[in-house]
């Protein structure tokens, strides 16, 4: 290069000031993609943050170890040496035990015991994450003392009693100090199968409960300082301390919800990939513009001595110029983004947005837009060494046809930039996504659609241009001059088309997968599923008990009621549970099981893999969940023979199924069909969704008319996880619609980019005696066409991009609907019509003489 | 001079100004013209004088800051955009220097353009505009589009154009100002003999000197001012004379 970098510099500063509205676009156009991605980042950090928070909630700690038995001094002298590093620990000791009213004589009637859930905590420790909100409100120190007690409601409306009456538990007598609005842990808890009563460790060690032998479990409760290693590390360090537990942290404290994060997660980092292929897109569709009427002055430049290498040089520098600016502007949009966000989704829930400045996010943002602007730009950059000094000469004159050698080296070179641009653009997604799967999926759909939206598009207006010319009956000059010119020479029609399908196909692709996943997502929680269980329904029960619940106020949606039969797996293949080689994790399932049986699959599971029997099968098959057949290193074909009742029974595994909705108190780790449990004592769970003001006088009732059968009201707790899960959906919908609300923005923009050849079209017409009306006409006719055409292959893309996005990254299944299909194709044409009016409308106010006096 | 019902065009004390933000550029400092009907008129000045600015005043293309033009009986100044697309439609046909042809359409296409947008039935229409680009040679081009012609053949086809709609005005803009001496003076032939055949008024702007010797009347601008306008009496003017009667 002869020029210096300062030189080109200064030459490429004059000409941006030369012509500011024309690179305001593409500044803008950078602004808006790197706004994107940076803002949906951030917001999707911060949302992360939010949900994270709320895991940790759910499990009041950030990682617990679950055991049943009593850690031995010198495990807890390992859990003790981890405070050092920043991890406190607190134990919580839960079992199931009778309790009963003291306010009334041990033998009358009224002082039926019942199942108590019992947990016992450290209450100046507990809990670690989210609060036990108590009625009267008070802390839960002041609440729990060596004599006192906090119970649920239930026990209250159970046993007739109320706050500051005693009860029997074990051998003590304690006072209720309150009721227990919520506890964080509800649902992560171990025998949550009675009603709730939660004391202090000291009164607990009074109760005397927890002896030999009792059947109790040992949580351990983790809580990280910001200095503590990662959690990872962490959860090593604790299963080396407590080899027989099972250690959990925050990230799975719900399995369901896990796998929602999780999809929501990778959906998240696709969707600013999305907001970063739109925004380039726009960067491509102003900056090939913008060089395309440049070549003027490219030509003069060159004519006046400058070589090919000074113009690049100048034109780099002022893609560079420009991607910075853009990046710096949308680095700053992106931030306002991420603060405005959770202000219009307050509506929904609160969340705390990371107040620092975070240098590194607006360092990638900015880089990334830098990056794609030049990428995107290269392609007419590296035409440039093709520019003719003679175009000034004689403008508008077609390019000479090259000899089928210089043709093939021209497009391998076109093949290798592509392919450069290409790689970067999937290096670039996979630092993004902090996956190269996810990264190599992305790129991978780029490029085939960008194949097959130019070969399609190239076919369709070459078809178009021969259709028009042969057409036997002359078509209306408007109509014809429309759609003549979407084939012109020197149109941009299939780049746009390529551009507007791209878009259509990613921001489609971002509806067609939320769709999917909210629903998914939304029925792990389903609104109506069942807040109150009903526990120990012996089979003669069920029929009266749902004659009571018809018959009670409040109840909402249908009753389900599921069997429970004990079991215990004794072999598997044949060999003897004891010499099976399964994880610690397996350990487990030695002691017995709950199992259920059902001939037709429940709603709540689907399958993973196998099939589910059919109606009437007479040989005992079973379907296992994936969890327990991973720990059994079970898989389906395999046999396992369980024991009960005196009975033993050897089931085929037929199908392996995932729990797709949360169930409390459901045994659906293995399903059996109702003829191996022939025989087997069952029990049954019930489950019903109630408003919750009715569910005390449900409780009442039930009591009264079925006094064995255990009540446990968990609206509050159910509420917290749904509560999860509509957050999760309400940020994934947000998102989407942010998402494509700038798809479409940068698509009216890639149209309304076509602007400036239009001015020169219209003054022609005008002076040649058409109207406004004229003007408008044609251009609709190309704007719908142009519109309709590249949405029906971007919705056609779009399908075929979702179902692999569902099926191969999300897990999730995705079905073709036609009818959204139409809406896109429709909205798309709409679209264009609406921007290219928006931006053209002007040209046809324009008086002839102001455009042709540029000449 | 003809009589005043004859005049097909008429401007008074027209100006315009551009404001471009900074200062304000006096391009017309009051102009008055009328062209009879048939007339041949030159307009010269040299660049920057003003002459394009007023031909396109005087055809409606812009507005003027004051003054009036009016086209055959028809006041234009107070006319919107349609309007006056719709009276340039049917009153006056234009040629430009740099041609200006639609580039998405063939050189037939090009011609019938006019006629298309005024409603005319196609099947006649199409038979004049191939009889106008015969009578400029170009009858083996009609399936070309303009970025395969050259030059000179793009403006023929423009200078067809013109003429489709058979108005009784022509405004041509340095008609050859593009063009080689050889192609330069083919079209002016051309210009001349279809303008002498359709029996038109012709206003044609340029600072070549050369291309007005045998209009009928030369208007001489200067710095936005007409410095001159005289009668010419050359041989061509008397045979355009003859032709007119």
């Amino acid at each position: 290069m002869n020029l210096s970098w300062r030189t080109a510099s200064r030459i490429a500063w004059r000409e941006t000031r030369a012509s500011t509205a024309k690179f305001l676009f593409v500044v803008l156009a950078v602004a808006a993609g790197v706004g994107a991605l940076t803002g949906v980042r951030g917001f999707s950090q911060s949302f992360r943050a939010t949900l994270t928070a709320q895991s940790r909630t759910i499990m009041a700690a950030d990682l617990t170890a679950r055991q049943f038995l009593p850690a031995a001094p010198e495990q807890i002298a390992n859990l003790d040496q981890l405070v050092a590093s920043g991890v406190e620990h607190t134990l919580i000791m839960e079992t199931v035990s009778m309790g009963s009213s003291a306010m009334v004589p041990i033998d009358s009637e009224a002082a039926t015991p019942a199942l108590m859930s019992i947990k016992a905590v450290d209450p100046a420790q507990y809990p670690y994450y989210g609060t036990v909100r108590l009625n009267p409100p008070m802390a839960l120190k002041d609440a729990l003392e060596n004599d006192t007690v906090a119970v649920a409601s239930d026990v209250l409306i159970r046993l007739d009693v109320k706050v500051g009456d005693k009860l029997h538990i074990g051998r003590q007598t304690m006072r209720i100090a309150a009721t227990v609005v919520s506890e964080p842990d509800r649902m992560s808890g171990t025998l949550n199968v009675g009603l709730r009563v939660m004391m202090s460790r000291e009164a607990f060690e009074r109760t005397g409960l927890m002896g030999f032998g009792s059947r109790g479990a040992y949580r351990y409760l983790f809580k990280l300082a910001p200095t503590a290693p990662p959690v990872a590390d962490v959860r090593k360090s604790i299963k080396n301390a407590l080899p027989d537990s099972l250690v959990a942290d925050f990230r799975e404290s719900n399995p369901i919800i896990t796998r929602g994060l999780d999809r929501a997660s990778t959906f998240l980092s696709m969707v600013s990939l999305i907001a970063m292929i739109i925004g380039a897109l726009g960067v491509a569709m102003a900056m090939h513009a913008h060089l395309q009427q440049k070549m003027d002055n490219i030509a003069v430049i060159k004519s006046l001595g400058g070589t090919s290498r000074d113009v690049m040089g100048i034109y780099t520098v002022q893609t560079l110029m420009l991607g910075l600016l853009g990046g710096v502007a949308g680095v700053a949009v992106g931030r306002a983004i991420e603060a405005i966000f959770p202000i219009l989704i307050s509506h929904y829930f609160p969340m705390s947005i990371q107040s620092r400045w975070n240098v590194d996010a607006a360092a990638q943002g900015i880089a990334v837009g830098v990056l794609t602007t030049l990428l995107f730009t290269l392609p007419p950059l590296l035409a440039i060494r093709k520019v003719q000094p003679a175009l000034i000469l004689r403008r508008g004159m077609p390019e000479a046809k090259l000899p089928w050698r210089k043709r093939l080296v021209e497009t391998r070179a076109a093949l290798a930039i592509a392919a450069l641009i290409l790689a970067a653009i999937g290096g670039i997604a996979s630092w993004l996504a902090e996956s190269p799967r996810v990264g190599g999926y992305f790129v991978a759909g780029l490029a085939v659609s960008l194949v097959l939206l130019s070969l399609v598009a190239s076919f369709l207006l070459q078809g178009l241009k021969i259709v028009l010319k042969n057409f036997p009956v002359r078509i209306p000059v408007l109509a014809r001059q429309g759609l003549a010119n979407l084939y012109r020479q020197g149109n941009q029609a299939q780049a746009i088309m390529v551009a507007l399908g791209l878009g259509v196909m990613f921001t489609l692709s971002v509806y067609l997968v939320q769709h999917s996943l909210v629903a998914e997502i939304v029925e792990t929680a389903p609104p109506g599923m069942p807040n109150v269980f009903l526990i120990g329904i012996t089979p003669e029960l069920v029929e009266p008990i749902q004659a009571l619940i018809a018959n009670t106020k409040g109840v909402e949606g249908t009753p389900e009621f599921a069997p429970s039969v004990a079991i215990r797996i004794t072999k598997v293949n044949g060999t003897p549970f004891e010499q099976l080689p399964t994880p610690e994790s397996g350990r487990r399932f030695r002691s017995g099981r709950s199992v259920m049986f059902a001939d037709a699959k429940p709603d709540s599971i689907g399958i993973v893999s196998g099939a589910w029997w059919k109606q009437g099968e007479t040989q005992p098959v079973v379907s296992v969940d994936e969890e327990a057949a991973q720990r059994l290193r079970l898989r389906t074909a395999d046999r396992i023979e369980i024991e009960g009742a005196g009975k033993t029974v050897n089931a085929l595994v037929v199908a392996i199924h995932r729990v797709e909705q949360m169930r409390v108190g459901s045994a659906n780790e293995f399903v059996f069909n109702s003829a191996a449990l022939i025989g087997f004592p069952a029990t049954f769970y019930g489950g019903v969704r109630m408003k919750s003001a009715d569910v005390g006088a449900f409780e009442r009732a039930a009591y009264k008319q079925f006094p064995a059968v255990t009540v446990i009201n968990v609206v509050e707790a159910l509420a917290i996880l749904q509560q999860v899960v509509d957050q999760v959906a309400v940020a994934i919908r947000f998102l989407s619609l942010f998402a494509i609300l700038a798809g479409a923005v940068i698509l009216a923009a890639s149209v309304a980019g076509t602007r400036f050849r239009r001015v020169r079209e219209v003054v022609i017409l005008k002076t040649l005696g058409a109207t406004r009306r004229h003007a408008g006409r044609i251009f609709s006719v190309e704007f719908l066409t142009l519109g309709a055409v590249s949405g029906l292959l971007g919705a056609l893309l779009a399908s075929v991009f979702s179902g692999l996005v569902l099926n191969q990254l999300l897990e999730a299944s995705y079905s073709f609907d036609w009818k959204v299909t139409l809406l896109a194709v429709a909205l798309t044409a709409l679209l264009a019509q609406a921007s290219g009016w928006l931006a053209s409308f002007r040209i046809l106010r324009q008086k002839p003489m102001e455009v042709l006096r540029e000449e | 001079m003809p009589h005043s019902e004859n005049i097909i065009l008429h401007a008074q004390g027209i100006t315009k100004t551009i404001d471009t933000g900074t200062h304000r550029v006096e391009i017309l400092r009051g102009i008055d013209l009328s062209i009879p009907a048939g007339q041949f008129v030159a307009i010269m000045g040299a660049s920057g004088s003003g002459k394009s600015t007023l031909l396109g005043l005087i055809a409606g293309l812009d507005s003027p800051t004051s003054g009036r033009v009016m086209i055959d009986g028809v006041d234009i100044t107070g006319l919107n955009e349609d309007k006056l697309a719709l009276l340039r439609g049917c009153k006056i046909g234009f040629v430009f220097q740099s041609y200006q042809l639609i580039p998405t359409l063939t050189a037939e296409e090009n011609v019938l353009l006019p006629h298309e947008l005024a409603g005319g039935a196609v099947a006649a229409g199409l038979t004049r505009a191939r009889a106008l680009l015969r009578s400029v040679g170009l009858e083996d081009r009609l399936d070309h589009y303009p970025v395969q012609l050259s030059g000179g053949e793009q403006q023929r086809v423009a200078l067809a154009r013109a003429f489709m709609g058979k108005p009784p005005i022509l405004m041509a803009d340095e008609p050859t100002g593009n063009l080689d001496s050889v192609n330069g003076a083919h079209v002016l032939d051309l210009l001349i003999s279809l303008n002498e055949r359709e029996g038109t008024t012709l206003i044609l702007v340029t600072h070549d000197r050369v291309l007005t010797s045998r209009a009928d009347r030369i208007v001489t601008l200067s710095d936005g001012k007409v410095v001159s306008d005289e009668m010419q009496t050359t041989v061509a003017d008397a045979a355009g004379g003859e032709s007119r009667v």
